[in-house]
């Protein structure tokens, strides 16, 4: 391979990082105005640096808007819907991977086809059936209504994870007098561990960005709301209050930045689940 | 007490690890999609679960078929396909390029290029409806400030701007995606096929035309669809910076379903929008299903 000249090397390096600044910069933007303190956001040139950072923002935030309360819910939620998930997926894809069953085939095909259904169809029928149920205004409907999409998906995902694990290890432990489902627990998963926590992760990280379905069912109590509904509603106050907005969106955007830092190696296999096999 | 690990049940075992997702799926996503349609087909505002006895009607599907909105939903949503999914393909790609060339730091390189991946829509949102604001933004600044117009945009009343805004955010959101399973796609091409057009002295461009875009128009293909996909049913970014508006501007066809169904509760004439884009989607996923189901057997 040719040695790139050092003029070359620098037009690389001039590039990407021309291209990240732009493509980030609304990240950046995000941080720097939740610092700054309120006075200098409507000052014309905008300071694109932080002046005088007001690391209080956050404790202000949290002691301020039920803000708290808004982010134990959305973590609760995300937590439920990656549990029920991942559960349901285990079984199924498990089963789909490794028994030739008639039907399997026809539900893999709709498993994918139940990834593409528009959401803001769902959402009608879902409203009646909880309405009928008592369930509107509980974070339940919210967990039940995302599991319409997590389900199929950690399904797909974790399929394609045992797929690539050999049959081989569960026979032997059956021939050693393993039951079936002990083969399953003690033997399969502890394999597929790294491909069982990216397809939790997955899961939170789904859940956590929802809005439509928490902004349909919990919307009449805001005691209820998670943070996407709670940033959303600050937005469309009338006077927006931006460094507050983009504090919140931090404290949203920081978990979900922190896993993709984790997730990223395992992201392609998850995007594409389903879509290239 | 069944001996599962008998060759005679083993797929009886099989059977049984399926039966919660069967079971949960048949209920609420089946059972839904039946209810969904039932509810089009009846004159309701709002629904409940056998709620009505009365027969079915076509009243909401003749709704659609002579209302304005619908017809401007439907030429709004290809707009935006056409625009996003061309837009996100060439940065995607551009990007994908970028970081698949050998350098120091690319490992990096490459968290960063498709980090907005990881932001939540409707954050990504508010950080775009607070650069575009027409008083304070940074954007109208930037432009002010190059000469490129002389009074600030109003993002928010002006129906081109208001459009554009949308479409910024889903780029800014949907090239990540791209760029990532472009860039696997781009490191599965073997890299005896760049020798042998080097050899026979093909030119960069070359190169990319005759060697790169072939090996990758199967994963363009599949992104492409996975990104329509996406704009046909994205609700937030639409709901949280627009609204759908100003006066239907931005109202794509699930906004539209939405709309109709939680906003003016009309949720026979929103259950009968959302089906007909139920539809157009099982259609262009059919693309999609069509590779699987071909890649099975």
């Amino acid at each position: 391979m040719k040695k790139r000249s050092l003029l070359g090397n620098f037009a690389l390096y001039g590039t990407v990082t021309a291209v990240c600044v732009v493509l980030l910069f609304p990240i950046y933007w995000m941080f720097l105005t939740a610092l700054s303190p309120r006075t200098q956001l409507r000052s014309y040139p905008p300071n694109f640096w932080p002046r005088d950072p007001q690391w209080n923002v956050f404790s202000d935030l949290l002691a301020a808007q039920p803000f708290g309360l808004w982010m134990w819910n959305t973590i609760m939620v995300a937590t439920a819907t990656m549990i029920l998930s991942l559960t349901i997926g285990v079984l199924a894809a498990y089963a789909l991977s490794r028994h030739r069953l008639r039907g399997g085939q026809p539900l893999g095909l709709f498993i994918l086809t139940s990834k593409m259904l528009p959401a803001t169809l769902l959402v009608i029928p879902l409203f009646a059936i909880f309405k009928s149920l008592g369930l509107v205004g509980s974070l339940w409907s919210v967990v039940i209504a995302q599991a319409t999409l997590i389900v199929p998906f950690a399904t797909w995902m974790l399929k394609g994870y045992f797929d690539t694990i050999p049959a081989e290890l569960e026979q032997a432990a059956l021939v050693d007098g393993c039951s079936p489902l002990g083969a399953l627990f003690r033997i399969v998963l502890p394999v597929a561990s790294p491909g069982l926590a990216a397809t939790a992760l997955y899961a939170f990280v789904i859940s956590w960005s929802d809005f439509l379905y928490a902004r349909t069912f919990l919307a009449t109590s805001e005691s209820k709301w998670t943070l996407n509904v709670g940033i959303a509603t600050l937005k469309g106050e009338f006077v927006t209050d931006w460094n507050t907005i983009m504090a919140a969106s931090l404290m949203a955007a920081v978990p979900i930045i922190g896993v993709y830092l984790f997730l990223e190696r395992y992201l392609v296999g998850g995007l594409s689940a389903g879509a290239e096999k | 007490m069944i001996d599962f690990s008998s060759p005679k049940h083993r797929s009886k075992f099989g059977y049984m690890l399926l039966a919660p997702a069967v079971i949960l799926m048949a209920l609420i996503i089946i059972y839904p999609i039946l209810l969904s349609v039932d509810i089009s087909l009846q004159d309701v505002r709002i629904a409940r679960v056998g709620g009505t006895q009365a027969p079915w009607t076509t009243k909401n599907y003749d709704w659609l078929i002579n209302s304005e909105e619908f017809w401007n939903s439907i030429w709004v949503t290809a707009r935006m396909v056409f625009f996003v999914g061309g837009t996100s393909l060439v940065i995607g790609l551009a990007t994908a390029l970028l970081v698949n060339q050998k350098f120091k730091g690319r490992a990096l390189a490459r968290l960063f290029v498709a980090l907005p991946w990881a932001v939540p829509e409707v954050v990504a949102t508010v950080i775009w409806a607070w650069m575009l604001d027409s008083s304070f933004g940074v954007i109208n600044w930037l432009l002010l400030k190059a000469g490129f117009i002389s009074e600030a945009i109003q993002f928010g009343s002006n129906a081109t701007a208001a459009f554009f805004a949308v479409c910024f955010v889903m780029i800014w959101k949907g090239y990540p995606l791209v760029s990532i399973m472009l860039l696997a796609g781009l490191q599965s091409i073997p890299a005896e096929q760049y020798q042998a057009a080097k050899v026979d002295g093909a030119s960069v461009w070359q190169r990319f035309f005759y060697v790169t875009l072939p090996n990758l128009a199967p994963v363009i293909g599949v992104t492409m669809v996975m990104t329509t996909l996406w704009v046909f049913r994205d609700f937030s970014i639409i709901y949280v910076l627009t609204q759908g508006g100003p006066i239907g501007a931005t109202t794509t066809l699930s906004m539209l379903t939405f709309e109709q169904a939680f906003s003016f509760f009309r949720m026979g004439q929103g259950a009968a929008v959302g089906v007909v884009t139920m539809i157009i989607c099982a259609i262009i996923s059919r693309a999609l299903v069509g590779r699987f189901a071909k890649s099975v057997h």
